[in-house]
């Protein structure tokens, strides 16, 4: 019996966590992307594992759902996590007013966290800002956003899953019904068009999923919202260190490498192709940033990019909640043969796609269990340097 | 493994565009190293000649007084002493030592070469 | 407003089975745009058939090295004012002594077979990074703490060598950086590979290496420390240590 083809488009943290979660559970995998790993949202991640602290106020489902992906992606992937644990810091008397509700959120989701006086968490981050009036432990980590897409691309692909980058999907394949029966692409190193069958095509790609919902004639409640990173060249902290408040811009710094990065914002935007950096945003991550680690005012900007997030549901900006959706097009519009995954974060990857490949488990009638959860991920290298396994499509 | 044909790889050591001072002196090493190589197969036939009698060799003499032979002469010199000096930087390195003064030792020992080869030079010419 | 400067990319274009040829654009650009900024925009506004890798866009993950008039660079942390004059022509291709997918992507698959076969290690947590130099002396450039985790495999050492143009199973400068992190008295298996033919003996000491290299992991002064390691584990290995 020949294994069911699952054709996943879009190879950022989402795709490439389906792929090695659907090559477990047996099924012949093609990625397509149109260009290479993470080049798009992904790649321009920030780069904090959460803890969950961040949404344990308002957002409590994302919250739960980030301290057990932590947890998690800890224990898989630590070749590319610098588990060092966050601080969240209190600077005005709005901040120490928001500790209480911080405290219960944490306790509610089971979010760790130890109170530190001033004293003490200027003794292990010395370039905080020394005003600061109390401060929070908690276990937040840094991974560097394309390794950890790699890993996981890198244990698909020793699976059997085959990646196609470069490849743009131009169209899907539809059964005159209106079905999805697979894809039309593009491949740009050749400048080769070739159609691939599948049972079932996931459509992962995030804040671009209403560009390929639209090929089968379809709307996806995707709204792309992009925020700014700037990176300075001086690894000023050792840990991410957040504001103790609601959420809001510029109010993260987190090492990366010998850098800090300081995020982020939160607006809308139309085309997600490419965003162009806003002069205002970038000063305002200055006076943001500098108002927790005051010394970046006397760092030098490394990069400064734009990545847009794929954010669910209705609402705008802060106030979406942060986790994501799994729709099969079958129950919302009677279409076969496509699955569309949107939403979430980079923290929840794994889970995103334990939950995706069941979705697309119980159509293609497979019943073998998701075990990505206990399963550590070979070396990033080897996305490199394990071939793509040659198959034949029908 | 590369798309470049072999000839444009190996003329790519002598390429010295948008390059730092270490690759210069890694082109000079490798022309001196040629020059030489070439030079001591030179050397070898004249001495050959030696086994073809007294005139044959009197002959080539008369030849090596020309200044053109002079000047080869000279670079002879010249590469010499850069190729020995640039030597015993590449050892020092290896060996940590002045690894953060690699490029004043290549300075260095391209001034002394200079100095070595106008000596020489002087002796030849107005000595 | 923003400076505005007109320049010109050069780019090298190659697909499978055809000849390659560089195409130009010419664009508006704000001179304190990255070069991979341009790049982006080349590809969303004027042709999508343009095959570039980019992932993070500020140097964390050395996918976008690529050779701007003819110098090795990362393109995200590449300012065009600090490679161009307005109205200059900008130069850009594919890093060297890699095969060519397509365009400006390479395959790096050989680089990282090599750093898996020294087993470089990739991030280190906060314990060991702090046995160097505490976190206060981090502050300036000179005083930082190199740590080999810094490392982001971006292959423009390897471009910029002048040994692996011409001979490829040569280790190159990341993966013996990596392994001089290691050090060979805590790492004796490591000997037989950097005491190669292939190995740390090949450097030429043109350190174009450490001139490239984006992250300061300064391979050519690891080399040459690595060669040193390489002596002394010989000593101790010939008095039967």
């Amino acid at each position: 019996m020949s294994k069911p083809h699952v054709v996943i488009i879009g190879a950022g943290f989402t795709g490439v966590a389906i792929a090695h979660d659907l090559a477990l559970r047996g099924c012949e995998v093609t990625v397509i992307e149109r260009g290479d790993i993470c080049n798009g949202t992904s790649g321009r991640t920030h780069g904090l594992l959460h803890s969950g602290g961040r949404y344990a106020v308002k957002d409590k489902e994302s919250a739960i759902e980030c301290i057990e992906e932590n947890k998690i992606l800890r224990r898989i992937v630590p070749q590319v996590i610098e588990p060092n644990g966050g601080l969240f810091i209190a600077l005005d008397d709005s901040d120490l007013s928001y500790a209480e509700q911080f405290i219960a959120g944490c306790e509610e989701c089971g979010i760790p966290l130890e109170e530190l006086t001033p004293q003490q968490a200027l003794k292990i981050e010395p370039n905080l800002n020394p005003r600061l009036l109390s401060a929070f432990l908690i276990p937040d980590g840094t991974f560097d956003p394309l390794r950890l897409a790699l890993a996981f691309a890198a244990t698909a692909k020793h699976n059997g899953a085959r990646f196609r980058t470069y490849a743009e999907v131009e169209g899907l394949l539809l059964d005159g019904q209106g079905n999805v029966t697979g894809v039309r692409i593009l491949d740009r190193t050749t400048n080769e068009r070739l159609e691939l069958h599948a049972e079932v095509v996931v459509n992962a790609t995030g804040a671009w999923a209403g560009k390929i919902t639209a090929m089968a004639g379809l709307d996806a409640p995707v709204r792309p919202t992009p925020g700014i990173m700037v990176a300075y060249d001086q690894r000023l902290i050792q840990r991410a260190v957040n504001r103790l408040n609601e959420p809001g811009d510029g109010d993260i710094v987190l090492p990366q490498r010998r850098m800090v990065v300081v995020g982020t914002t939160s607006f809308d935007a139309e085309n997600v192709d490419y965003i162009p950096v806003v002069e205002e945003q970038v000063k305002l991550m200055l006076e943001r940033g500098s108002q927790l680690i005051p010394a970046i005012r006397n760092a030098q900007p490394r990069g400064i990019y734009m990545a847009s997030r794929p954010l669910v549901g209705s609402g705008s900006g802060r106030s979406m909640a942060r986790t994501f959706k799994c729709f099969d097009h079958k129950e919302t519009h009677n279409i076969e043969g496509l699955v569309t995954i949107t939403g979430g974060k980079a923290t929840t990857m794994r889970m995103m796609a334990e939950k995706t490949a069941d979705v697309v488990c119980a159509k293609l009638g497979i019943s073998t269990p998701c075990t990505t959860r206990d399963i550590p991920l070979l070396s990033y290298r080897q996305y490199y340097t394990v071939p793509n396994q040659e198959k034949h499509y029908a | 493994m590369n798309n470049q044909p072999a000839p444009q790889r190996l003329l790519s050591w002598f390429n010295p565009l948008g390059r730092n001072p270490g690759s210069w002196a890694f082109i000079l090493n490798r022309l001196t190293g040629l020059g030489l190589t070439m030079y001591l197969f030179l050397h070898l036939m004249v001495l050959g000649r030696l086994a073809q009698g007294p005139e044959a060799y009197e002959e080539f003499l008369a030849l090596t007084k020309s200044p053109l032979i002079k000047l080869g002469e000279l670079l002879v010199i010249g590469a010499v002493i850069y190729h020995g000096l640039n030597g015993l930087r590449v050892v020092l390195t290896s060996f940590g030592l002045g690894v953060r003064r690699q490029v004043q030792m290549f300075y260095l020992s391209v001034l002394l070469a200079l100095v070595g080869t106008a000596i020489f030079a002087f002796r030849m010419f107005a000595g | 407003m923003p400076e505005q400067w007109t320049v010109t990319l050069r780019i090298y274009r190659q697909k499978t089975n055809e000849p390659s040829r560089y195409d130009t654009f010419t664009l508006e650009v704000n001179p304190d745009e990255y070069i991979l900024d341009a790049i982006e925009r080349v590809w969303a506004f004027h042709d999508r058939s343009l095959c570039f890798r980019h992932a993070c866009h500020h140097s964390t993950c050395g996918a976008c090295g690529m050779r701007v008039n003819g110098v090795e660079k990362l393109t995200c942390i590449t300012t065009i004012r600090s490679v161009a004059r307005p109205n200059a022509v900008l130069t850009i291709e594919p890093l060297r002594n890699f095969p060519i997918i397509s365009d400006l992507v390479v395959d790096m698959g050989e680089l990282y077979r090599k750093m898996e076969a020294v087993e470089a290690r990739a991030v280190l947590p906060i314990t060991e990074a702090e046995i160097e130099k505490p976190p206060h002396q981090w502050k300036t450039e000179d005083s930082q703490y190199v740590r080999l985790s810094d490392c982001l495999e971006c292959g423009l050492c390897i471009s910029a060598c002048p040994v692996a143009a011409t001979s490829q199973p040569y280790l190159g400068p990341a993966p013996l950086a990596a392994a001089q992190d290691h050090r060979l008295d805590r790492r004796p298996d490591l000997l037989t590979l950097i005491d190669s033919e292939h190995g740390v003996w090949r450097c030429h000491s043109a350190f174009e290496c450490t001139a490239v290299c984006p992250s300061f992991v300064d391979p050519g002064r690891r080399i040459m420390d690595l060669r040193k390691q390489t002596i002394s584990a010989k000593i101790r290995h010939f008095f039967g240590k």
